[in-house]
């Protein structure tokens, strides 16, 4: 242990760390690919399949993820319940409404490969519909994963004034009659 | 707290390109452009309608284009900025306040921008993201919306066909 930073990155590399991630206007599916990184702990020098150096990640806002164009009513979840005649086609909005976890929670299961590893790297995935986290899992939380799309803002929920005064391109011909 | 730590996105990409570009741009004052309102007055037995001038709000806000700009080209092809759907402060300028998109003839777009423009416009719609520009009892609002609809939707500009042609800094050289 050589200095203060030495010391401070072995402590990040051999410990769990729990990263924060806000789903909000986030597509689930691009942000699965780097929730499973951290899960597996891909972004340490140390990292090893058998290794066991994954971190835990606490998603929040799952009920508000966003997903493109018509994706919402053309992606279909399979279910079959092992009975002939049981299988059954549940469209993405229809699951989002039963379960807003459920998404986020597959389309992160789905991007990782299907070995035994698995289900124990998604012990460490905790979902959370709301904003709402329970105190003793806020406590743990030391690190942000950043967002991948900005969360657009609407035009009725900004401040008048600046809608008001924001700069022109074109100016309304001479006849125009407003309404 | 936890939106202290993660809310730091505003959506307002226009305005960064806009401050990050090479290009200083100013607030110029313009020759005063003017705008029609047609005042409807009833007295007994008799109804007055008359138009009268009066200047637009946008005077002190117009942006000056570019020093080397191509001055045939229209509003919109004279900015090289790529424009989102997300840009409402932009595309709010090309609507009416009930929502619809104003024709060419008053834009003055060329017909390429105008129906970027208008596609634009119809995703940011379907994203919700400009509820109060909307007739009476429509459902542009999010959270009067059912079944699918009501869900965050986001949109890719470049699934817009046929593909537009940006126009960048270095196409400048060809005008
Ligand atoms: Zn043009």
């Amino acid at each position: 242990m050589r200095n203060i930073f030495e010391r401070v990155k072995q402590w990040n590399t051999l410990t769990r760390i729990w990263h924060l991630y806000d789903a909000k206007w986030q597509d689930p599916f691009d942000s699965a690919k780097v929730i499973q990184k951290y899960l597996k702990g891909l972004h340490k020098p140390i990292y090893h399949p058998l290794a066991d150096c994954g971190d835990h990640v606490v998603v929040i806002n799952c009920k508000e993820i966003a997903m493109r164009g018509d994706e919402w009513r053309k992606r279909a979840y399979f279910h079959h319940t092992g009975y002939a005649g049981g299988g059954t086609y549940t469209l993405a909005w229809e699951l989002h409404d039963k379960n807003p976890l459920m998404i986020m929670k597959k389309a992160v299961y789905r991007s990782m490969k299907g070995n035994l590893q698995r289900r124990y790297t998604m012990e460490r995935l905790h979902l959370y519909a709301e904003e709402n986290v329970p105190q003793d899992i806020i406590e743990n939380i030391s690190s942000v994963i950043p967002q991948l799309r900005d969360v657009p803002m609407r035009l009725d929920r900004m401040p008048e004034d600046q809608v008001k005064g924001y700069p022109k391109i074109w100016d309304l011909p001479k006849d125009y009659v407003v309404r | 707290m936890l939106r202290s730590i993660t809310g730091m996105n505003n959506g307002l990409s226009f305005m960064k390109q806009m401050l990050l570009s090479a290009n200083v741009r100013c607030f110029s004052v313009a020759a005063v452009n003017r705008v029609k309102e047609i005042i409807v007055t009833k007295d007994n037995k008799k109804t007055i309608i008359e138009g009268i001038l009066k200047p637009s709000d946008r005077v002190n806000l117009l942006l000056d284009p570019p020093a080397d700009t191509n001055h045939e080209a229209c509003s919109i092809c004279r900015l090289d900025v790529d424009i989102k759907h997300t840009d409402v402060l932009i595309l709010s300028q090309f609507m009416r306040s009930d929502g619809g998109m104003l024709p060419r003839r008053v834009t003055g777009l060329c017909r390429t921008q105008q129906k970027r423009m208008s596609k634009l416009v119809t995703m940011a719609l379907k994203a919700g993201l400009m509820p109060n520009l909307a007739p009476a009892n429509s459902k542009r609002d999010p959270a009067r919306r059912d079944k699918f609809k009501k869900n965050h939707r986001y949109f890719d500009e470049s699934t817009i066909r046929p593909p537009f042609r940006m126009k960048y800094p270095e196409d400048r050289s060809l005008h």
